[in-house]
């Protein structure tokens, strides 16, 4: 029986698939934070290359890959596309699991995907460094090692939380000749200005984005970098998804059910999209697409649907997502990548058209999820990853209680082998269930004044 | 924050002597004890907690003889002075009494050595004037001040930097229900201990948000946020709760039950005839209450005049419970007891509890059992 599904090198996409072009109605505008009007390339220009800003605006179906691009993508791509039988083994269901695992590039997660891409584009239009944040670390590792590859500088804005409790994904950044910082730092106005009100302060994503693109604007030579939210960055995942239709047609299967964990929404809309623009043209329309969020920050599940900025300063253009309030700064799950107050847009839209679903999931239900899989299936997942095992492992226990044979189909976006500091927290019972107090939020927003 | 100079000592000789001979507690049973065999073991335990803090640049006031001096000696601390002679066999009387003298010749940490009882006569006599510290030396020990063995003692104790604090409860157990294997408690008092994650039986958390009062400050603010015009609110008693009007600017009564509408109070230190009229008077209301750490109840204990009328009136959907990370760390279940045993079953199995500025966690309720029996009460009962 065959337990990984394969594709050649040869076999790998040679083009991103971009869903706008099969929304019923473009995407609302990203907004100046500045003047409020729809931001124009030229807004963009300051921090990001004109391809990317092209991408992020297209509406052409498929994009290519650059040749240069797609070579570094050889190192770990094709990505595996898994049967987990031992699982559902394990789980008596007569659901068929398969996972893709993007553990395998060189920074073990998926995030490689995207920060390739963007270094290439940024570099060939003569920028020669990236300024970034990250929360844990994935993104941070990802851009590193992908600006490694074509001789340029790196600067990291690293949440001080993460910082000081998760070193070593700090020092794969340095192993790969980047620059990384605790976040606020004094080297931006927004970090002083940050320090100056609070210097205990732990720090979030939120600031940590405000001090890149700081950085990014006040220097020519740099441009910012995102590893989530933004349309060109889901576009460059789509490889995942692309790859697993492949390799599920290879044995005539095509999924019933996709599932993938949800922070900015890059992973979902990479394993996602392809399969979403499937439903959304009636080619197959009762595919079912769920998000997987955490109950401590459940954008999608009890977010508004509204204009928001995407970090604290409200230095990033206006996006039009679920947001739960660009200065919510969520409880310290151990899935620091799910730890967003917004959404991408055209994951938020999916879910506002109904598209795709939401579900929400606590910490403990969450690891003991990975501990199963990692029991099954050998691979310890990342917490995020974990969101997404936690969700199939529901639906395919539903599927042993009605008898439904379903294909699902996950997206296990990276190992959990910088994190196994959380699972011992979960075996000593020190993991809180975070919630999210959704009914006084509502009331607490109700005060505020509207953004956008 | 407090440099530390001098550190008040008392010793309960007999603390700890029951629990051998599995008399679950020393109280009023020290002879039936000594007949049983038991031997004391505090001042064993008291030197081992002090030998390491000989070299140390400290002073120490104490009591004569058994209850302070004899442990000081054999550890080999001479900076000592004895502010305190007891009587002979010495009282919980005594207790108080020698740490009411240390406070008053001017000490900047309390370390008793005993357990729940000796911390229940300490709190008395301290309150929250100086912060405190238990060496482990009793029977039972559930108050969340003690340090985890007394061999942290010296660890806990920061050497050149000022005394972090955090609240910590000090928990009354009835023994006599506890040798009939039933687990009562009430909450004695709030006191002062040392923030020493790992060391003092508190949160052993090390995320962002272990800062108590820092989380205290979120949660008053949240709720402040959170008040719409024309809802009453009505706020139980705690420090968590007092954030909440702190930061209305408001003067409310820290352990009665007040409440405020439109920003402003509209009663205090009620009781439950007070809250009904209050409650007639408006369309509609929360019950604001915060969460005793350790043990857990959130209704039952400090909170009588939350009667089912009260509750039935507000709505169970109204009530918004409160508790800092750190406390809830260390409550692994919650509990409600409001008398009504349908009522407690309406409360569902898990609670949401709210931990800082719009974050907050999920608890499990225990759920109550015929017979007390502290395993399933206060077990792993996670779901």
């Amino acid at each position: 029986m065959q337990t990984k599904i394969l594709l050649d090198e040869d076999e790998m996409p040679r083009r991103w698939y971009n869903i706008q072009a099969d929304l019923s109605a473009p995407l609302d505008p990203p907004l100046n934070p500045k003047t409020g009007a729809p931001a124009t390339p030229g807004d963009l220009a300051s921090i990001f290359p004109m391809e990317l800003i092209r991408q992020e605006m297209a509406r052409e179906r498929f994009i290519d890959i650059p040749e240069e691009v797609i070579e570094i993508l050889r190192l770990w791509r094709p990505s595996p596309l898994y049967r987990a039988r031992r699982l559902e083994q394990f789980l008596g269901t007569p659901a068929r699991i398969y996972y893709k695992y993007e553990g395998g590039s060189p920074a073990g997660s998926h995030k490689p995907n995207t920060a390739v891409p963007q270094a290439y584009y940024n570099r060939d239009e003569g920028i020669e460094r990236i300024a970034t944040e990250t929360g844990a670390g994935q993104w941070g590792s990802a851009i590193a090692f992908a600006t490694s590859h074509f001789d340029m500088d790196c600067t990291v804005y690293m949440v001080r939380a993460s910082y000081d409790q998760k070193p070593y994904r700090k020092m794969m950044m340095q192993v790969w000749g980047a620059e990384c910082h605790s976040s606020p730092t004094t080297l931006t106005a927004c970090g002083r200005s940050v320090l100056e009100k609070d210097p205990q302060t732990s720090g979030s994503l939120g600031i940590a984005i405000s001090e890149a693109v700081e950085d990014a604007a006040t220097h020519s030579n740099t441009n910012y970098a995102l590893g989530s939210v933004l349309n060109h960055v889901c576009l460059h995942q789509t490889i995942i998804g692309l790859e697993a239709r492949e390799q599920l047609a290879s044995v005539d299967e095509y999924p019933d059910v996709v599932v993938a964990c949800v922070g900015g929404g890059s992973n979902f809309g990479g394993i996602a999209f392809p399969f979403a623009g499937d439903k959304l043209t009636g080619k197959v329309p009762d595919v079912d697409i769920v998000g997987v969020e955490p109950a401590a920050c459940p954008t999608l599940t009890k977010g508004l649907y509204a204009y928001d900025y995407g970090d604290e300063a409200g230095l990033t253009p206006i996006l039009k997502m679920f947001t739960l309030g660009h200065d919510f700064v969520p409880p310290a799950i151990h899935a620091g990548g799910l730890r967003y107050h917004g959404d991408s847009p055209l994951v938020s839209r999916l879910v506002r058209d109904g598209t795709a679903r939401a579900v929400s999931v606590y910490q403990n239900d969450v690891f003991e999820a990975a501990q199963t899989f990692a029991r099954t299936e050998g691979i310890i997942p990342a917490p995020e990853a974990a969101h997404a095992i936690r969700t199939t492992i529901d639906i395919a226990l539903e599927c042993r209680k009605t008898g439904e044979a379903k294909t699902i189909l996950f997206n296990n976006t990276g190992h959990g082998h910088f994190d196994l500091a959380a699972y011992d927290a979960y075996y000593a019972g020190r993991l809180p269930d975070y919630d999210y107090p959704d009914a006084l939020i509502r009331d607490a927003l109700s005060r505020l004044p509207k953004v956008g | 924050m407090l440099d530390l100079h001098t550190i008040g000592l008392v010793v309960n000789p007999i603390a700890g002597m029951g629990g051998r001979v599995g008399l679950k507690g020393t109280d009023g049973l020290v002879d039936r004890a000594r007949i049983l065999g038991a031997e004391p073991m505090a001042l064993g335990r008291a030197i081992e907690a002090l030998r390491p803090l000989a070299d140390r640049n400290l002073r120490f006031l104490t009591a004569a003889g058994e209850m302070g001096e004899t442990a000081l000696r054999a550890a080999g601390i001479t900076r000592c002075s004895i502010v305190y002679h007891p009587s002979k066999p010495s009282t919980a009387r005594d207790t108080r009494e020698a740490c009411l003298k240390c406070i008053t010749e001017g000490i900047d940490l309390l370390l008793f050595c005993g357990g729940d009882g000796t911390a229940r006569d300490v709190a008395d006599a301290v309150d929250q004037t100086v912060p405190v510290l238990g060496i482990p030396a009793g029977v039972k020990m559930f108050s969340s001040v003690f340090a985890v063995d007394p061999g942290a003692v010296e660890a806990a104790i920061p050497e050149d930097a000022p005394l972090r604090c955090i609240e910590a409860e000090v928990i009354d157990v009835d023994e006599e229900a506890y040798r009939a294997n039933e687990f009562r408690t009430v909450l004695h008092a709030v006191v002062r201990t040392l923030a020493a994650p790992g060391l003092v039986q508190v949160s052993k958390q090390v995320f962002e948000e272990v800062d108590e009062e820092r989380a205290r400050a979120a949660i008053g603010a949240f709720i402040a946020d959170a008040m719409l015009p024309g809802i009453l609110y009505v706020l139980g008693p705690g420090t968590t709760t007092a954030a909440v009007t702190l930061h209305l600017g408001l003067q409310g009564t820290l352990l009665g039950f007040d409440a405020v509408l439109d920003g402003r109070l509209a009663g205090s230190d009620l009781d439950e005839r007070g809250i009904l009229t209050l409650l007639d008077s408006v369309g509609e209301a929360r019950l604001v209450l915060s969460v005793i750490g350790a043990q857990g109840f959130v209704i039952g204990r400090g909170t009588q005049v939350c009667t089912p009328a009260v509750l039935r009136r507000i709505g169970l959907e109204h009530l918004v419970l409160l508790g800092t990370p750190g406390k809830l760390a260390m409550t692994p279940t919650l509990h409600v007891d409001t008398g009504d045993p349908e009522l407690d079953d309406a409360f569902g199995p898990h609670l949401q509890v709210v931990t800082g500025y719009g974050t907050a966690q999920r608890k499990p309720r225990a759920i109550r059992t015929r017979f007390t029996d502290p395993e399933v009460t206060f077990g792993k009962n996670r779901m």
